[in-house]
Parts: C-alpha cells; sequence; structure tokens
C-alpha cells in the first residue's frame, strides 16, 4: 500500500479544494479558511490515512462539509444555499466593440448564475464541469446518489443555458 | 464541414448523457477559432472552465506546515542511564539464557569425563527410552545401534 505523505499528497490538492469551497461559500477568504480547515483536520486523522481509497475524495468531502457549515453560519447575510435572484447585468454598455470586454462580460454572466444555483448543483458543477470527475467519484464526495448527481448536474446545465442564452439575447 | 457530430455531442451534453471525454471533446471544439456562427451561442458554457484563476499561493503551503508543526511539539526524551542500559541488560539476559541452554544441550556436565565413550552411550540410552515411545523389541534394536555406532565423541563444546 502506498505511503500516503501530507507534503505529497495533501497539500497539492489546495486549489482543487479551494475551488470547491469557493464554489459553495462565494467568498474568496472564507473559501481559503476552509482549506486551512480542510487540511488540519485531515492532519488530525492520519491514523486512517492507511483505509483510505481515494486521498482526493477524502478531502473533498471533508472540504465541502465544511464550506456548508460556514455558509450556515453565515446565513442571514446576502449569501444563502438556495438559488437567489438573479440580478441581469446591464449590457447596455456593452456596445463597447472590445471583443475582449463583451467576452469578461459573458464569462462573468456564466459565473454568477452558476453560483445563484442552489449549492448541490453547483457543487456538481463545479466538480464534473471543472475537476472532471465521474459520476460515481462525485456520487462518493458528496454522499449522494448517483441518481442524485445526474439529476442536479441536468438541472444546472439547463438553468445555465437557459439564463445565459436569455440573456445573451438568444431566447430558446 | 460537417458539425452534426459536435451537434449531437451537444444534445447528449444537455442530457448529460455525454461521457467525459465527449465534454473534452465540446471544450476542444469551442475554444478553437473556426466555431460556426450558429453555435456561437455555446461557446462562453465551455470555456469559461478554462479560467482557472481561483489559486492559492505557496505562502499558503508554509502556513499549513507551520500549522501542524505547532500542533505536535516534538518532545525531546531525556534518556536516563538505566533506561539507556536496559536494551544491553535485555540482550545480556537471553544470550546467558541460550548459552545455558546450549550447554544443557551439549553434555550432562554434572557427570565425570573418566569414560567419555561408556558415559556418552549412557547418555544416548536415557535419551532414547524417555524420548521414543516405540516398543520394547525396537527399543533393544536402537540401543543395540546406540552401542555400536558410537565412534569417538566430539570434545564438548562449552
Amino acid at each position: 500500500m502506498k505511503k500516503v505523505s501530507f507534503r505529497n499528497d495533501v497539500l497539492p490538492l489546495k486549489n482543487k479544494l479551494y475551488r470547491l469551497a469557493l464554489r459553495i461559500t462565494l467568498t474568496p477568504e472564507d473559501a481559503e479558511d476552509v482549506v486551512q480547515e480542510t487540511m488540519m483536520k485531515v492532519w488530525n486523522r492520519r491514523n486512517q490515512w492507511d483505509q483510505i481509497e481515494s486521498m482526493e475524495a477524502f478531502c473533498l468531502t471533508i472540504c465541502r462539509n465544511l464550506a456548508l457549515d460556514k455558509t450556515r453560519k453565515m446565513a442571514g447575510s446576502e449569501q444563502s444555499l438556495d438559488a437567489n435572484e438573479l440580478e441581469t447585468p446591464d449590457h447596455s454598455h456593452s456596445a463597447n466593440p472590445e471583443e475582449q470586454v463583451i467576452q469578461q462580460d459573458r464569462l462573468r454572466l456564466v459565473r454568477d448564475i452558476i453560483d445563484s444555483l442552489p449549492e448541490k448543483q453547483r457543487s456538481v458543477m463545479q466538480l464534473r464541469d471543472f475537476e472532471g470527475k465521474s459520476y460515481k467519484e462525485i456520487a462518493a464526495i458528496m454522499e449522494i446518489s448517483e441518481e442524485q448527481v445526474k439529476v442536479n448536474i441536468f438541472r444546472a446545465r439547463q438553468t445555465v443555458k437557459q439564463r445565459f442564452l436569455e440573456s445573451e439575447g438568444y431566447g430558446i | 464541414m460537417d458539425y452534426k457530430y459536435i451537434e449531437q455531442l451537444l444534445e447528449r451534453y444537455f442530457q448529460c448523457e455525454s461521457t467525459l471525454k465527449e465534454e473534452e471533446i465540446l471544450r476542444s471544439f469551442f475554444s478553437q477559432e473556426d466555431v460556426p456562427v450558429w453555435l456561437m451561442k455555446y461557446q462562453t458554457l465551455f470555456t469559461y472552465e478554462a479560467e482557472k484563476e481561483q489559486l492559492l499561493g505557496d505562502d499558503f503551503d508554509e502556513r499549513i506546515l507551520e500549522m501542524i508543526e505547532q500542533s505536535e511539539p516534538v518532545k525531546a526524551r531525556v534518556l536516563t542511564l538505566t533506561q539507556r542500559l536496559k536494551p544491553l541488560l535485555k540482550a545480556a539476559a537471553v544470550v546467558a539464557v541460550l548459552l545455558t541452554l546450549g550447554n544443557a544441550a551439549q553434555a550432562p556436565w554434572d557427570r565425570g569425563w573418566d569414560n567419555p565413550q561408556e558415559e556418552y552411550a549412557k547418555y544416548h540410552q536415557q535419551e532414547t527410552d524417555s524420548i521414543n515411545m516405540v516398543g520394547p523389541v525396537q527399543a533393544e534394536n536402537l540401543m543395540g545401534d546406540s552401542i555400536s555406532s558410537v565412534v569417538a565423541p566430539e570434545a564438548p563444546k562449552y
């Protein structure tokens, strides 16, 4: 059995953990705190490392749960776990011919739409479209069934497509 | 150029039937320059992930490692002389036991060595009698064997 090393196996996951934490907490400072807490928690459980099949899945699960805890504590402030009312960005200023600015606008729009999705949908999108995890892996990390993973990804992708195209004036 | 394949993949993507490989193909396709006009609307949806700007710096690593070290102070144990000697004493004890057993197995040191051959034969017979569960006839045969096969014994090794 391969010996797990904190330096070589856990620390390198920091950015992957950060992206997931950020997707859930929507705040960079909170996300960084979450990653820190995750690493400490993983370190404190080092006597279990030998029994773990996937170190990455283990860390991502802890990360997500800590991020959820943090977000719940913040409940009452603007950020909530459920879908927010998406403010349609003002596109009147994008009469600016600079293609780059328009592109930046579009990117921000997509991210805003994703950030406004319910947490489960956000997380599955993050794990699938960003981190390239299989449905099976995502199910293990989020501790839900594969069927639920698929349902959430379906809803997420449909919502993103719909809102994005509407916003961009394409209509469906 | 026929974009039917891409359109099929798009369909599969939104039905969540696509594999990771197929999704990768879609991303490659949309990140190139020549995206046909009627597919351009989807472009951003497949290129926004490429912007992986969210990163934690190296100083983060340092901080974490520091935090870990703080939680696990390495206690330098002062070894007393007794503690240092204990392993040695254990080793000595083991050696002593082995030597004792070795000697006991070698030869009965309380017997005389005036007639080593006879003594050896007697000893061997004793051993045979006590150890073997063979019948009397066989034991006699064995006895006979052991006596006749005795040649000059080796000097006892202490």
